[in-house]
């Protein structure tokens, strides 16, 4: 049983996916109801696997004597295997993509158009999330990871907002580009290791002795640096980021929230799962960039939220500054202070988990507003097609009407920012600590960060919530029961875990211990 | 080895100067003057041409010079394997049976399709791929 | 092997003669007329057997003109298979007219014997006579809608085309003739072995070159290609974009392979192996692709697009040359097996939209998704392989493609040129798959349901399903490539 479960954990939404051609031959294909409830009894079935997975998961077990661990032969011909297996990297996101993807589906309750087809995608989609997560095979890798887009593409394409078509094929052709530089540093790293293999666990040993050159360079660089392109196109890292704002905010408030939450953690899982095991010389190299990247893009999507004026983009930025921590936090491993580097990595994997809720947060709530008002603006755009409403603030004085609403928005608002007691706060200050350890002027730099976040947060929440009510909405109900089963469970745990984060601290710790020891070793 | 090609480059060199001279030679002598007129015109053997050149034949024409190639062709072939009938007997015999069966699968496909057929516009008679011009028997 | 004793071998080429006249026969009788797609079907049926039957055999036939291997064997099923898919698919399709079926099918069969020739050539005039025999039938399809003007156009130019570049290529065969004394592609090879000219072999390499390279449509030769494939029916056009190329590669590979190779490998010294032909192919490789994806980029009209698309696939297959050995061979044959079943299937699904809609802009298929959902859906797969991204056989084919450059460690920059290319691809392909799916709020279309065929409909889902069967599991294809890859030789 224990070796079935990351199997059933990738192949059932696929499962549920095949299930519905026949459910919509009986039922007929525009009854919604049957569709989506296939899809949370998977979804439901696939949380619950997760948590049984994390019930027996041992933190101090590697992925090679686990007993979660299956690797079977797929292509002799290239020596291609199904290798999956959990370690304390991939259980945070394992768990993530589970709860994320099972709350996805009530927000999406309410999809009416094609709802066979959105579900469906939605499931192929959370399967090849699961798998990039699970796999230890390169290729296998790479294919799940290439997988997610096409389901992606048309459930931004399809069911987004006014400027879908676009934002699909950006997203698309951006994401593409990194993908297919990675393919070519996989490839590099098969056929340079000896013997060949895409086995990332033996890669760790075979890949650090890889010595070539190519057009007057490193082939240990050149690797390095088309992997590092994959991932941060995916993260996203500046300058590769304008993909993000335009995806996230076209996008069904769902898919915005999985993209946020679960893909853009790909990024990150991919340097820690690949590129810092396989190719330590580089890390230590590129450290310094690394955070220098990590610092710009703390500040560079704070200053772009403050600027926005749509509240979903403003969320979308504050997403491409909260990845900046876990780059700052990730460039920290290279720290000679043995809990620098420790307090760095843990505090960016941290990062990953608590951004993915907290975020899951931030985009439902702005859903269930928009939901309502049909529109997000803090202010009308001065070009607004209403002349009349061009430049006056969207909203106003919600929070008399709707204060149950207004409460947890405030409390994801402050989640977001990193109020102490939340869980982005130890996160952010675990990434700070290790970061001051190494890069100290960059770290320093980077604080104002959360000054800048706060500015942004905080303006939004006096804009919208706060002074007089605009009659407009004087009507408004309060949350309804759905949307507060879906944002109760993600304010428990952000509460939970900052107050008593041991129990993530625990199941990551060990695993990066052993990436900081390959990691230190290469010096 | 590559002097063996030689004759060929001198056969070459020579074609092009037979080509270049004769033209250079015409165009000192000939006269300068009088070039318009009837000189222009088209020979019909002294008469005075009626209409253009460039008239329209009928696409029948073709069809049944093609035919025509085609059946001549055959024939050309059909004299060296006479020459050797005797040595190689009965084999060839049938070897030239089967080659005369296939271009007579083609005679019947002209046939039938009703590209020897010459008088079309007669539209009573139109068979084949003509049989769309054919007169409905009611008018 | 003497003439008489050849025959032996050369059954399913004389069952295809035999089948090409009695398809001609049975129309001339009026009461049989309407077997004639059933005979045909029959006949390759048969075909199909005997070339099971002939499964391994090594001969070279006819005084070595031709030979019988599994390298040919194994294009001629992809001959098959192409002829009888589109026969099957044209029986359907609005633009071959009833009253010309019968020519239809005698020339498509006439190709098929040329492309079994061109297959198994190993003289030079043989090789000659199989491309023309190949050419003039396709000229004629091309402009089989007598009334179409695009068609005559397409029918034109590529006559044109068409007998430049044989007359190139002849050029160059007699070039090669020239300094070898033979006509043999075996005896030319020992003969350059000794007393190879690298000049004339270049001048002589470069000729044929046009030749081939205007059969496959490889760039700077490529001109023809987008008109041809716009102006001709769309059932010819599918046969065009696989078969004829298909076959190019076969006489590509193994003129190549036997005169500038040992056997595969270039292990002796002599002047010949200097001959620096696979940096040409790279050159060649990176030319066509960029050039071919490029002009795709702005095509409205999907069969344009497609032939722009073709002309970038063979740059894509192009890169197997730039390495010489068995792992590149088997990278281009396993591509062009993927190739044939990704692009038959967006070229059937095609013909159906023409059928249905009497349209060939990509605008034409705006809505097509809630029309019919079931043939969307498998027309998005066929193009997300065109494209090679995963889950599709097509990502495998450019897998292995750029893991021959990798294995051999050569040639990087042409990896690079050629990722890049899968990504503008990657535009086009999808503009097809928006106008399908993505609706603008504002926009009207019909959402009236579109009935298929079933013929058509299971051919188009049976060969788009390939390209995911391949993709999950293609070990026995490539052991079956590996065994293919056996030439006749000595």
């Amino acid at each position: 049983m224990d070796s079935m479960i990351l199997t059933l954990l990738i192949f059932l939404p696929v499962f549920g996916a095949v299930a519905m051609l026949p459910a919509a031959k009986i039922v007929g294909k525009d009854n919604p109801n049957i569709f989506k409830w296939i899809a949370l009894v998977i979804t439901g079935l696939q949380l619950l696997l997760a948590v049984v997975l994390y019930m027996g998961f041992d933190s101090t077990l590697s992925v090679s004597t686990s007993p979660y661990t299956v690797q079977l032969d797929w292509i002799k011909h290239f020596n291609i295997q199904y290798f999956v297996g959990v370690d304390g990297l991939s259980m945070p996101m394992v768990l993530l993509t589970a709860l994320l993807s099972f709350l996805s589906i009530g927000i999406s309750w309410n999809i009416t158009k094609q709802p066979l087809g959105y579900f469906a995608l939605f499931l192929l989609l959370d399967a090849g999330m699961m798998g990039v997560f699970l796999s230890l095979d390169f290729f296998l890798f790479y294919v799940f990871w290439e997988v997610m887009l096409l389901p992606m593409y048309f459930l931004i394409g399809m069911w987004g907002g006014p400027q879908r078509h676009y934002a699909a094929i950006k997203f698309f052709l951006f994401t593409l580009f990194g993908s297919v530089l990675m393919l070519l540093g996989m490839l590099a790293l098969y056929f340079y290791s000896d013997p060949h293999t895409f086995n990332l666990i033996t890669l760790i040993q075979t890949a650090s002795s890889i010595d070539a050159t190519l057009w007057g360079m490193d082939m240990r660089y050149l690797i390095w640096f088309a992997l590092f392109i994959g991932f941060a196109i995916k993260v996203p890292v500046f300058p590769f980021h304008t993909w993000l704002p335009l995806a996230h905010v076209e996008a069904p408030t769902a898919i915005s929230v999985i993209l946020a939450g679960v893909l853009l953690k790909m990024g990150t899982y991919g340097l820690l799962r690949i590129s810092y095991p396989l190719l330590p010389g580089e890390v230590i190299n590129f450290a310094y960039i690394l955070a220098f990247l990590g610092v710009i893009n703390i500040l560079w999507g704070a200053v772009n939220a403050i600027a926005q004026i749509d509240m979903k983009k403003m969320i979308a930025y504050s997403s491409v500054s909260h990845m900046g921590y876990v780059l700052l936090g990730m460039a920290a491993v290279v720290s000679t202070n043995d809990g620098g580097a420790q307090a760095g990595l843990n505090g960016a994997v941290m990062q990953m988990f608590n951004h993915g809720t907290i975020t899951a947060m931030l985009f439902m709530l702005v859903g269930v507003i928009y939901e309502k008002a049909h529109h997000r603006y803090i202010f009308y755009p001065d070009d607004y097609k209403d002349p009349a409403l061009a430049g006056k603030p969207g909203f106003g004085g919600i929070g008399a009407q709707m204060p149950v609403f207004t409460a947890f928005v405030a409390f994801a608002f402050f989640a977001g920012l990193g109020l102490p007691a939340l869980s982005g706060f130890i996160s952010e200050a675990l990434c700070f600590i290790g970061g001051f350890s190494v890069f100290r002027t960059l770290t320093i730099i980077g604080t104002l960060g959360i000054l800048l976040n706060a500015v942004y947060f905080l303006r939004a929440y006096q804009h919208v919530f706060l002074g007089p009510l605009n009659e407009k909405y004087k009507d408004y109900t309060d949350m309804s029961t759905m949307d507060l089963a879906i944002v109760v469970p993600l304010a428990v745990i952000v509460l939970f875990l900052g107050v008593y984060p041991a129990p993530l601290v625990d199941m990551i710790a060990p695993s990066l211990d052993a990436l900081i020891q390959i990691i230190q070793s290469a010096f | 080895m590559y002097l063996n090609y030689s004759p060929i480059i001198i056969y070459t060199i020579l074609a092009i100067i037979m080509v270049v001279v004769p033209l250079f030679i015409q165009s000192l002598i000939s006269p300068k003057h009088n070039k318009g007129g009837s000189k222009l015109t088209s020979y019909e053997c002294g008469e005075v041409p009626e209409g253009s050149a460039w008239v329209k034949f009928n696409v029948r024409f073709y069809v049944i010079a093609l035919i025509f190639i085609i059946f001549d062709v055959e024939v050309v072939f059909m004299f060296p394997w006479a020459v050797v009938f005797q040595e190689l007997g009965l084999l060839a015999f049938v070897e030239m049976l089967i080659f005369l069966l296939i271009l007579l699968v083609g005679f019947a496909y002209v046939w039938v399709k009703g590209d020897l057929g010459w008088v079309k516009m007669k539209m009573k008679y139109a068979h084949g791929r003509y049989s769309k011009l054919s007169i409905k028997e009611e008018v | 092997m003497s003439n008489f004793s050849s025959i032996a071998y050369y059954i399913p080429e004389l069952i295809l003669v035999i089948l090409i006249l009695s398809v001609i026969v049975i129309d001339l009788i009026p009461s049989l007329q309407d077997l004639k797609f059933p005979v045909a079907f029959i006949g390759l049926g048969l075909l199909a057997l005997a070339l099971n039957l002939s499964h391994g055999v090594k001969a070279s036939i006819f005084m070595d003109l031709i030979v019988v291997d599994p390298f040919s064997h194994f294009f001629k099923w992809i001959f098959v298979l192409a002829t009888a898919s589109i026969l099957l698919v044209s029986r359907y399709s609005v633009e071959v007219e009833e009253e010309n079926h019968v020519e239809y099918i005698s020339l498509m069969l006439m190709i098929l014997l040329g492309l079994f020739l061109m297959a198994s050539s190993t003289n030079l005039l043989m090789i000659y006579l199989a491309i023309e025999l190949v050419s003039i039938p396709s000229y004629i399809l091309a402009g089989m809608k007598k009334n179409d003007r695009a068609s005559n156009e397409a029918s034109l130019k590529y006559v044109i085309f068409g007998s430049f570049a044989s007359g190139l290529m002849l050029f160059g065969l007699s070039w090669l003739y020239g300094i070898s004394g033979s006509t043999n592609i075996l005896d030319i090879h020992a003969a350059l072995l000794t007393n190879g000219n690298q000049f004339l072999v270049y001048m002589s390499l470069m000729m044929i070159m046009v030749g081939f390279g205007y059969k496959i449509s490889m760039a700077p030769f490529h001109y023809w290609t987008p008109d041809v494939y716009e102006g001709s029916p769309t059932p010819v056009t599918a046969f065009f974009s696989i078969g004829p190329k298909a076959a190019g590669f076969a006489i590509l590979i193994r003129v190549l392979y036997t005169i500038f190779t040992n056997d595969g490998s270039l292990n002796a010294t002599s002047p010949l192996y200097d001959v620096n032909w696979t940096l040409i192919f790279a050159v060649l490789a990176a030319i066509t692709m960029t050039i071919g994806n490029f002009l795709a980029l702005h095509q409205e009209n999907v069969k344009r697009l497609l032939a722009f698309s073709s002309i970038s696939h063979v740059g894509f297959m192009l890169i197997a040359f730039t390495v010489i050995g068995t792992e590149a061979l088997t990278a281009l044959l396993f591509y062009l097996v993927i190739y044939f079943f990704m692009t038959l299937s967006a070229f059937i699904i095609a013909i159906f939209i023409k059928n249905k809609l009497d349209t060939d802009t990509i605008d034409g298929w705006k809505g097509l998704a809630i029309r019919n959902p079931l043939i969307s859906a498998f027309m998005v797969i066929s193009l997300v392989s065109l494209a090679g991204l995963p889950p599709t056989a097509g990502f495998v084919g450019k897998f292995y493609l750029l893991a021959v450059l990798f294995r051999a460690k050569t040639f990087y920059w042409l990896a690079v040129v050629a990722i890049l290319n899968s990504i503008v691809s990657l535009y086009y392909y999808f503009k097809i798959i928006k106008s399908m799916y993505f609706l603008n709020e504002e926009e009207e279309v019909s959402s009236e349901p579109l009935e298929v065929n079933p013929y058509v409909k299971w051919t188009a889902i049976l060969f788009s399903a390939q390209t995911l069967l391949f993709y999950f599991y293609w070990t026995p294809l490539i052991e079956f490539i590996n065994r293919s890859l056996s030439f006749w030789n000595s």
